[in-house]
This record gives C-alpha cells, sequence and structure tokens, in this order.
C-alpha cells in the first residue's frame, strides 16, 4: 500500500509535481499517465527517494519513507526503467540476481531464484544465462529488466515507462505478459507511459497528470465514459473514445441467450472484446455473430444493436 | 564474374612499390673507417651488385604481383613473404658488411642506411595490412614478427661485429643494462604516482564541479611548459628543499637527478590520466547508475561495482596513453643526471656519434611500443561480451 499525501516537488523555482495525493492499493497497478513534463515520472521517483520529495509525505503500508534507510527503503521495491538499465558488465543471471545479493541471500538460494524469474519470464536458462546484455534484443533485455525488479519478490513495483522503447508487436507481448504476471502474482505497482493505449490495458487505476497535478483518477472505464475536462477527453482519443471503451470490455457482457435457432454464421470468442468483434462485424458485413466458448461450442449471440449498447427488444432476425 | 570482383589491395600495392623505390634509391649501408669520421653511403647496387639488386628485388615483385590479384590463399603467400623479407635484413647486413668492410681495419665500422629503416617500417606496415586483411589474431600478428626478431638475435650473435650500433653497446653493456632499468623504474614509478593522484583529482572534480574548470586550466597549462623548462624550474626548490631538510637529502632529492624528473614527469602525467579518468568515470550510462541506485546499491557500491568497472576501459586508455608519453619524456630527463636511455642520446649528441644516439632512441621506440601494445590488449580484454 502507498499513499502520497499532499506531496510537492520543487526544482528550484519550477513545481515538478504540485500538491498531489494518491493512495495505490494492495494489489493494485495503478498508472500514471499524461504529456512529458508532466510530473509523473518525478512522483514515481519519489516514492522510492530517487527524487525526495519537498513538502507532504509518502507512505508505505503507513510508514514515512523518510524514515526507511535510503538503500533498505529500495531493496524492498522492485524498480524497472526504459532503458532496463542493465550492467552492461554483468551476465543476465548476475543482473537478475542482484538484489538478492545485495540483501546477502546465500549463492544457492539466489541461483533458484534466477532460475525461477527465468522461467517465469519466458527465458531460456541454457541460452540466456551466460549472456551480456548487448546480445540481447530490445525484448528480451526488458524481460531481464523486469525479472531484476521481481527477483527479491518485493510487494511493490515501480515502472518507469518499461516498454516505451519497444516495437509495437514486442510492446503488446510484454503488456499481456505483465497482466498476466500480475494475475498471479498481486504486486502493488506504479507504472508510469504516455501510451494512452497501454495506460487502458494495464491500469485498475488510472491517474492523468498535467502541469504537475493530478486531473483525474478512477478505474479506465469511468474516465471514458466521463472525463473531467478537455484534456482529459483527448488524451483518452477524443472520438476514438468509443472504440477504446469496447476494447475493455469482453464480448460476454453483452451477448444474449442462445435462442431457439442460430442465424449468425460468424464466430466470435466469448474473451474476444467488443471492439474485435466490432471488427469482425464490418469486415464480412453482418450485424449478429455466434458467441463461441473456448471449445468453439455457441454459447450465445451478439448483435449490432446489442454490441453498441441500445436498449429495447431484440427484433428477431429474418 | 569472380575474378572481376578481385581488386588489386591498394594499400599493400603502394606500400610494396615504395619500398622498391627505397631500397633500391637510398643508402642501404653506410661505411667509415673509424668513429669520428662520417661515413660513406653505399646504395644497394654498390653494396651487392646487379646479382644482389635483383636477388633482393625479387620478392618484392613477387609480393607486388600477388597483392595485384589478392585472394585469401595469395595474400597467406604474400605474409609468407613479407616475413621472411623482415628476416632478410639482418642477414642483409651480415652480407654487407662482408663486402664493404675492410677487415684489415679494426676501426672499421658500418652503419644502417636509410635505405634499410624505411624498408624495415614499409614492411612492417605492410604486414599489418596483411593482418588486417586476413583477420589474424592480434597473438598471431605478434609471433609472425618472432621470426624476424629471431634471425637478428643469430646474426648478433654469429657476425656483424663491424655494425656500428654493436660496437657502440660493446662498451657500454653494463652501462646500457642499468640504463634501461632506471629508465622502466622512472616511468613505473611516474606512472603510478600520477594514476593515484589522477584517480583522486578526477573524483574530486567529479565531486566539486566548481573544482573542475580549474583543475583542467592548471593541469593543461602544466602541459605547456616546455619540459626543459619545467626541470630547469624545479632545479632551485628543490636544491633548496633538499638543504633545508636533512631527510630530503638522506632520500637522494637534489636539484638534479631523479626528483625534479619524477615530479616533472608526474606532472606532465596528469593531464592525460586526469582528463581519461574523468571522461571515463562521467561517461558511464546514466540510466546504469540511475537502475544501480533504484536496486538499493549503496554510493559505496555504485562506484566500486558499476561506475569504476564500466569507465576502466577508458581508464587504462589514459594509462596507455601517459605511459608511452613518460617513455618518451624521460629520455629528456637525462639532462638533469636523472639516468635513463636519455643519457645514450645526449652523450651521442655531444660527440656527434649518431650511432650512440641510436642506441639509447631504439629501445626507447621498442618500450612504447611494447607498452602500447601490451595496455592495448590489455583494454580489448576487459571490455564485456563487446559492450560499450
Amino acid at each position: 500500500m502507498i499513499e502520497l499525501i499532499h506531496v510537492t516537488k520543487r526544482f528550484g523555482d519550477v513545481v515538478a509535481v504540485d500538491d498531489v495525493s494518491l493512495s495505490v492499493g494492495k494489489g493494485e497497478l495503478c498508472v500514471l499517465v499524461g504529456t512529458s513534463g508532466c510530473g509523473k515520472s518525478t512522483t514515481l521517483r519519489m516514492i522510492n527517494r530517487l527524487i525526495e520529495h519537498s513538502d507532504g509525505e509518502i507512505h508505505l503500508d503507513g510508514q514515512p519513507v523518510r524514515e526507511f534507510r535510503e538503500e533498505v527503503l529500495r531493496r524492498r521495491i522492485g524498480y524497472a526503467i526504459q532503458s532496463t538499465g542493465l550492467f552492461p558488465h554483468w551476465t543476465v543471471e548476475r543482473n537478475i540476481g542482484l538484489v538478492p545479493r545485495l540483501l546477502k541471500w546465500p549463492a544457492s538460494r539466489v541461483r533458484e531464484r534466477v532460475e525461477e524469474l527465468m522461467a517465469l519470464l519466458d527465458l531460456s536458462m541454457g541460452e540466456f544465462a551466460g549472456k551480456y546484455p548487448s546480445q540481447l534484443s530490445g525484448g528480451q533485455a526488458q524481460r531481464v529488466g523486469v525479472a531484476r525488479a521481481l527477483a527479491a519478490d518485493p510487494e511493490i513495483l515501480l515502472m518507469d515507462e518499461p516498454f516505451g522503447a519497444l516495437d509495437p508487436i514486442t510492446r503488446e507481448s510484454l503488456q499481456d505478459e505483465l497482466a498476466r504476471l500480475q494475475a498471479r502474482l498481486h504486486k502493488t505497482i506504479v507504472f508510469v507511459t504516455h501510451d494512452m493505449d497501454e495506460a487502458l490495458r494495464l491500469a485498475d487505476r488510472l491517474v492523468v497528470m498535467h502541469q504537475g497535478r493530478i486531473v483525474q483518477q478512477g478505474h479506465p472505464i469511468e474516465l471514458l465514459r466521463e472525463p473531467a475536462d478537455e484534456f482529459v477527453e483527448s488524451l483518452l482519443g477524443g472520438e476514438d473514445r468509443g472504440l477504446k471503451e469496447a476494447a475493455l470490455l469482453p464480448v460476454s457482457e453483452r451477448m444474449t441467450p442462445l435462442g431457439p435457432r442460430l442465424v449468425a454464421k460468424e464466430r466470435v470468442a466469448q474473451h474476444a472484446t467488443l471492439r474485435e468483434a466490432l471488427s469482425i462485424m464490418l469486415w464480412r458485413h453482418v450485424e449478429r455473430l455466434a458467441v463461441v466458448d473456448d471449445d468453439d461450442i455457441p454459447i450465445g449471440e451478439l448483435s449490432l444493436r446489442r454490441l453498441v449498447g441500445a436498449r429495447g427488444h431484440e427484433s428477431p432476425g429474418p | 564474374m569472380r575474378r572481376e570482383a578481385i581488386r588489386p589491395n591498394s594499400a599493400l600495392v603502394s606500400l610494396l612499390l615504395a619500398t622498391l623505390v627505397v631500397w633500391l634509391g637510398l643508402d642501404t649501408v653506410s661505411v667509415s673507417p673509424n668513429r669520428i669520421v662520417p661515413g660513406q653511403g653505399v646504395d644497394v647496387l654498390g653494396v651487392a651488385g646487379w646479382g644482389g639488386v635483383a636477388a633482393s628485388i625479387a620478392p618484392i615483385l613477387i609480393v607486388l604481383g600477388l597483392a595485384w590479384r589478392p585472394t585469401p590463399v595469395r595474400l597467406r603467400w604474400a605474409t609468407g613473404l613479407v616475413v621472411l623479407m623482415l628476416s632478410a635484413l639482418p642477414v642483409w647486413l651480415v652480407v654487407a658488411a662482408a663486402l664493404t668492410v675492410d677487415p684489415d681495419m679494426p676501426q672499421a665500422r658500418m652503419g644502417i642506411g636509410g635505405g634499410v629503416w624505411v624498408a624495415l617500417f614499409l614492411l612492417l606496415l605492410a604486414l599489418i595490412e596483411l593482418r588486417t586483411r586476413l583477420a589474424l589474431s592480434r597473438v598471431l600478428g605478434w609471433a609472425l614478427l618472432l621470426v624476424p626478431l629471431a634471425s637478428l638475435a643469430a646474426c648478433l650473435a654469429l657476425g656483424l661485429e663491424p655494425l656500428a650500433l654493436r660496437q657502440e653497446y660493446q662498451g657500454r653493456s653494463a652501462a646500457f643494462v642499468s640504463a634501461i632499468g632506471e629508465h622502466l623504474m622512472l616511468v613505473g614509478v611516474a606512472v603510478s604516482l600520477s594514476l593515484m593522484l589522477g584517480i583522486g583529482l578526477a573524483m574530486a572534480m567529479r565531486h566539486w564541479p566548481r573544482a573542475q574548470r580549474m583543475g583542467f586550466a592548471i593541469l593543461n597549462f602544466l602541459q605547456t611548459i616546455p619540459s626543459l623548462a619545467l626541470f630547469g624550474l624545479l632545479l632551485a626548490p628543490l636544491a633548496w628543499l633538499s638543504g633545508r631538510f636533512e631527510w630530503l637529502a638522506a632520500l637522494g632529492v637534489s636539484g638534479i637527478g631523479w626528483a625534479p624528473a619524477l615530479l616533472a614527469l608526474v606532472g606532465y602525467s596528469l593531464l592525460p590520466m586526469v582528463r581519461n579518468t574523468y571522461v571515463a568515470l562521467d561517461g558511464v550510462d546514466p540510466d546504469v547508475i540511475d537502475a544501480a541506485r533504484g536496486m538499493g546499491m549503496s554510493r559505496g557500491q555504485v562506484f566500486r561495482q558499476v561506475r569504476l568497472p564500466l569507465a576502466l576501459p577508458v581508464i587504462l586508455e589514459g594509462i596507455r596513453i601517459t605511459t608511452v608519453q613518460a617513455i618518451g619524456l624521460t629520455a629528456v630527463a637525462a639532462l638533469i643526471g636523472a639516468g635513463g636511455l636519455g643519457t645514450f642520446i645526449f652523450q651521442g649528441l655531444g660527440q656527434a656519434a649518431m650511432d650512440l644516439v641510436l642506441l639509447g632512441a631504439l629501445p626507447i621506440l621498442v618500450m612504447a611500443l611494447v607498452a602500447d601494445a601490451l595496455l592495448g590488449a590489455l583494454t580489448d580484454l576487459l571490455r564485456p561480451g563487446g559492450a560499450t
């Protein structure tokens, strides 16, 4: 649990973070989003005291961060950054084992933990353990970066645009991976990004920052439906907001139970998003889809009327 | 198709053409009846006649031909021939000595002419080019040089008595060995001292940015003082100090000798050392340092485990530059009685005996080359996984 209480950061006369209050609950993935220079990275870095806050208080599980010794605090918090910050003179194995070694774990336990993490992040031990960071692709390096951040099993993870430098395909696969990891590990994560799609995909709580202040925070759907002002609206994609919301809702939310006879030929999986369903309709020129379960067995129907959320009675098909 | 793809290796061709020209155009040896009289230059034709000319230029022409259509196999042959020519140079000197120096004149001596020196230089360049083209390892490159060195050693052992350089050495072998020792000692101590001081200064400058501009200004200024002037400037204060404090005099500190030489050498070594160390420490990727701190490393751990190892290759580069520079500068230190190989150079200059100058200068050259190569290899070794 992380709490920021009226936190302000000044660099000389410039106010970088202005009276920010934020509470991130245990197991919550909180995404700070905003244009560059809005203070989101500064906010993140104040939590592990890479930057000291000027005013206000930051609490970690109820204890002010200033009461910790810097190193002790940071070893309790995982930290991953855009450029990975991997040590170029250390092998992958040594890089991942860094924090456990700082915590003086016995060598055998460090090695076990590294093996465990590499398996968790789909990095083959035999192939990658002895490699140097310069021999890795961007995506592999970032996986190692995340593994290193998770090494000492911290409850809290700070991630500063970790996927910002990757190509779109690698970025998406790592976002999926993070979502998968989070579903298993339930870490408390503060994640900074300027990529709104990434933010919407990952966030349990979305925090929009502008000029050092928090403009709006809440669940992504809340923000999409009721943006606080024009800035949030434009950041959320303006006219595209409908599609972005559709991308967050599963088909199962709008489908109707299976009628006496199935009329739709085209199919969509129940876990697919409404956006994907809409895309299939556009592509196939149909207004109805059969919703199928994991075994490809029809369990319901989705009509265009239902998809767009129109209320009222369904007129049966022709 | 393939034939067209193979172009002449222009570097090799021009190097060998130049070798051909200097070999035939410049004097290959010089002969004098005694030490004082200036030598009389003799060219290849004068030493060995047309037969000698033909025999000596044959391998050059063959390598030229090989370099014209340089397939890997031909380049291997060319490498062999270049090593052979390098090894033949000492033998050529033995032959030339036998043909030109009158054995009845015990004072007669033979100097090595410009033709041989320049040909040696050009052939070494050709060898470097071949090593690069064939992608031979550094170690193999050095191993190839062992063959000519062995040839030189053999020729020195078996003959070459009339060689002036050898005659100069013969009378001074003990002095020569101790001069090399003094030289190495001065360089070693000066470089170690400036390394320790340099790291300290560089770290201080990183800590106090204000000190940085001032520090570099002073070091730059030191570098601009001519070495002779600096030795002179140190003379009076050191003489005064040793007169004042007995323990300093007991240590051997005085206005002349090793003390001012060492001080001046350290002074000159500081700039390259501090500059490289500063740039190296400062040039470490700030994101890596940020990550190191973010992971919870203490300041000391960040410095020892991350910043220093990552800076090490560039710091070593500084040590390399400093060492090579100090090896050269120490020669001048002989003027104020610090000993070393410079002694022979200045004696030789005073006696107008060029071969004695060479006796001092050649080992300095070799030392500089060896130090350069060793430290360069060490730098390569310390770069992990081909990274930054």
